[in-house]
């Protein structure tokens, strides 16, 4: 009998992330911390209670939505850093609408996910178009995206958002208006930040799950992110898709930037790059570009950044120590070929023994 | 049994590899929260401390524990009352600068048991608004700001919240007399960070000040709105650096920044044009940033600074609630009336005959013989 054991993208991330806590284990006791006592806080930091699960999700909404974005321009072959700015110019379009448009709020909600969509796709299809006319690479495309946006928030939030006070935030969006809700706080024990947001991340999730593995488009952009010149040669249309790729990118993250700025937070702050734009990488890369994948990834650093404050404020460990093995995650993570070897020689192993004994 | 024996070697020795590897990496990532440790050492010092003793907590604003500025005034001010045995303190880096990642921080602290809560920043103020609700029976403090709704329609402050609330145009104004006083005539500049209250507080006692230098202690300054501004920023260190370059070059002798990194850039260019042999000098803000100006010939080009005593308020407050006078619900207002701000007692690059002049001004100001506006005055700079 032959023992069907393969590793798979699961398996790999499983060991990334054991690996990594075992090294932030480490690092805790070297600091001379209990490493089990900080776990524990930091897990009970982020899971406690229904209102602290509630802060959990609410915090990994963002970075599902960031790593989403970065992971479907990786099926593209493409590396999208831009994410932060998209999150600026897609939070700024929902901030708008909502301070200025008043209309039923299902209809509110729609035009409020479609200003954000659209935003963000714009910032996103930019480095597509330049990538896919004058082969500009699209990560240095990106970064100057993030910051063109960056600037452009500075000006524009002081110019035509204004607070009453404050030069350095716009002003407050009502809480009708935002993505928050009434039942939803409940639900979750008075949890102030969960929003609506979940339901568009699980929504996008969803879709773009089918959009690559049902449709001709998710076909033919795996195809070019898998191998270019062999998806031309087969006639598909690269720099097409390279354009559809990053718009969709950008549309995420767009998104992302809407629950981020009208949902966990009610304003927009000017001099902020969001920094989950760039935890989204590390989100993609532990949930291997997988839709799925991206869903639980991205809920476990949620739950790492939602924790370490309660693990600080319980134990003498710093709350670096929770980035820090965020980073050792995601630098096993980057070496995962290697677990694939060690998990396939596993495999083999074991196999042998097996077909040994199925031998007598 | 021969395999099995070479796996088990192998975990050993990927296991191994992995120790090592967490070792090097420990020393890298050790270095950068070496001063939060370092800082957190005198917690755990009085090992035999009874049971009972008040937990003080305290969340970061904006930038690091070590910022020389806000945070760093009040965590030491804490300190202090933990090195007396007083209090048991913790403080907690948000990840981010929202309301949720402030009220988030809030809530580990209470969890934690710290229910003696101390906020420094404008910046809290609406994470305070729902947190003095929130967390009942723990107290607040909030300095340099009012908790109140994101629209600044409804202030409330509850009984167990107390707001500290400076009058920075007087320090600034000390300040200015101060710098007017050393270099009798020239040109002075003023860089801001970004145009909040407090840092226009600032600016506009310091003009003040060499105001009412030029018109009642003989001195001769020139004040210049191109040499009046906001970078726009706390942290564009370069732009601080840009500007002070451009002040000096212009013939301005004195630069007062209110702009934590930013002054730190103009702090720097002041420094190597001290070193190349021109006289110029720089006015700190919020702490003594004396240190801050330090030359290598353990001279500092700091004359001065125009100080919020931040440790003063938060000590203060951690022994009223131990005394069991708490003043909750009120908003104090730290003035030089009543020695919460001022210029550094020790400034060595002023005379003695500076600084007899300044705390003759600030004795005529507690009188109330000079009064100075915490508003744009007409005839003065924005």
């Amino acid at each position: 009998m032959k023992v069907r054991f393969k590793s798979n993208s699961f398996v790999i991330a499983l060991s990334a992330v054991v690996l990594g806590l075992i090294a932030g284990g480490i690092f805790m006791a070297m600091i001379g911390s209990d490493p089990f006592e900080g776990f524990l806080y930091l897990f009970k930091g982020g899971l406690m209670n229904i209102e602290r699960i509630g802060n959990t999700i609410a915090t990994a909404t963002t970075l599902i939505l960031v790593g989403l974005s970065v992971s479907f321009a990786f099926k593209t072959g493409l590396f999208n850093i831009g994410a932060s700015g998209q999150m600026l110019i897609g939070g700024l379009c929902a901030t708008l609408v909502a301070h200025f448009v008043n209309i039923p709020r299902p209809l509110y909600l729609v035009v409020l996910i479609a200003a954000a969509l659209v935003g963000g796709a714009i910032w996103g299809i930019i480095p597509g178009l330049l990538k896919a006319k004058f082969n500009v690479h699209e990560v240095v495309a990106t970064i100057m995206m993030n910051w063109i946006a960056y600037w452009s928030i500075f000006y524009f939030v002081p110019a035509f958002l204004k607070g009453p006070f404050l030069e350095t935030e716009s002003k407050s969006i009502l809480l009708e208006k935002s993505l928050r809700a009434a039942w939803l706080n409940k639900l979750f024990g008075g949890s102030q930040y969960i929003n609506l947001g979940i339901f568009v991340a699980i929504v996008a999730i969803i879709l773009i799950k089918f959009i690559l593995d049902k449709t001709t488009l998710g076909f033919e952009l795996k195809a070019v992110g898998s191998n270019r010149y062999c998806a031309e040669y087969a006639g598909i249309r690269v720099n097409r898709n390279v354009i559809i790729s990053m718009m969709i990118a950008g549309g995420l993250a767009g998104l992302a930037g809407m629950v981020f700025y009208t949902g966990y937070a009610s304003n927009m702050q000017i001099g902020v790059m969001p920094s989950m734009g760039f935890d989204g990488i590390a989100v993609a890369l532990l949930g291997a570009s997988n839709p799925i994948g991206v869903f639980f990834s991205g809920f476990f650093f949620g739950l790492l950044q939602s924790g370490k404050g309660f693990m600080n404020a319980m134990t003498d460990v710093p709350p670096e120590i929770a980035d820090t093995i965020i980073a050792t995650i995601i630098y096993f993570t980057a070496t995962s070929v290697l677990f694939k070897r060690f998990w396939d020689w596993v495999a083999r192993l074991l196999s042998v023994k097996f077909d040994k004994k199925g031998g007598n | 049994m021969k395999k099995l024996l070479l796996l088990t070697m192998m975990v050993f020795l990927i296991g191994a590899l992995f120790v090592s590897c967490g070792g090097k990496k420990e020393a890298a990532q050790t270095a950068a929260p070496a001063a939060t440790t370092t800082q957190a050492a005198p917690a755990a010092a009085p090992a035999a401390k009874p049971a009972a003793k008040l937990k003080v907590g305290m969340v970061t604003d904006a930038g690091t524990i070590d910022d020389k500025s806000f945070n760093q005034g009040t965590w030491e001010g804490i300190l202090k009352a933990q090195n007396e045995g007083l209090v048991e303190a913790k403080y907690l880096k948000p990840s981010g600068t929202t309301e949720a990642d402030y009220l988030k921080e809030i809530g580990n602290l209470y969890d934690a048991g710290y229910k003696f809560i101390i906020l420094p920043g404008y910046k809290f103020e609406t994470a305070l608004y729902i947190a003095q609700d929130k967390y009942k029976d723990a107290k607040f403090v909030i300095l340099d700001g009012e908790p109140h709704t994101a629209d600044y329609v409804t202030y409330r402050t509850e009984p167990n919240v107390v707001c500290v609330i400076w009058n920075e145009h007087e320090s600034g104004f000390l300040a200015g007399v101060a710098a007017a006083l050393h270099i009798k005539e020239g040109e002075v500049g003023f860089i801001g960070g970004m145009e909040v209250p407090a840092v226009q507080k600032f600016n506009w006692g310091w003009q003040q000040g060499i105001k009412y230098a030029n018109e009642n202690l003989g001195t001769k300054i020139v004040q210049k709105q191109e040499n009046n501004l906001y970078q726009g920023s706390f942290d564009n260190v370069a732009a601080g650096q840009q500007i002070a370059a451009s002040m000096y070059d212009k013939g301005v002798k004195v630069i007062f920044a209110a702009a934590g990194g930013v002054g730190v850039g103009a702090i720097n260019e002041t420094k190597s044009r001290v070193t190349a042999g021109k006289e110029v000098w720089m006015v700190g803000v919020d702490v003594d940033q004396y240190p801050e100006g330090l030359l290598p010939n353990g001279k500092s080009v700091m004359l001065t600074s125009a100080m919020k005593y931040l440790d003063r308020a938060s000590y203060d407050m951690i022994k009223a609630e131990l005394a069991g006078t708490f003043p909750g619900g009120q908003t104090l207002h730290f003035s030089a009336a009543n020695n919460g701000l001022g210029i550094p007692p020790v400034n060595p690059n002023l005379s003695a005959e500076v600084q007899a002049k300044v705390s003759e001004v600030s004795q005529l100001m507690l009188k109330g013989e000079i009064k100075v506006a915490g508003e744009l005055l007409p005839g003065f700079f924005k």
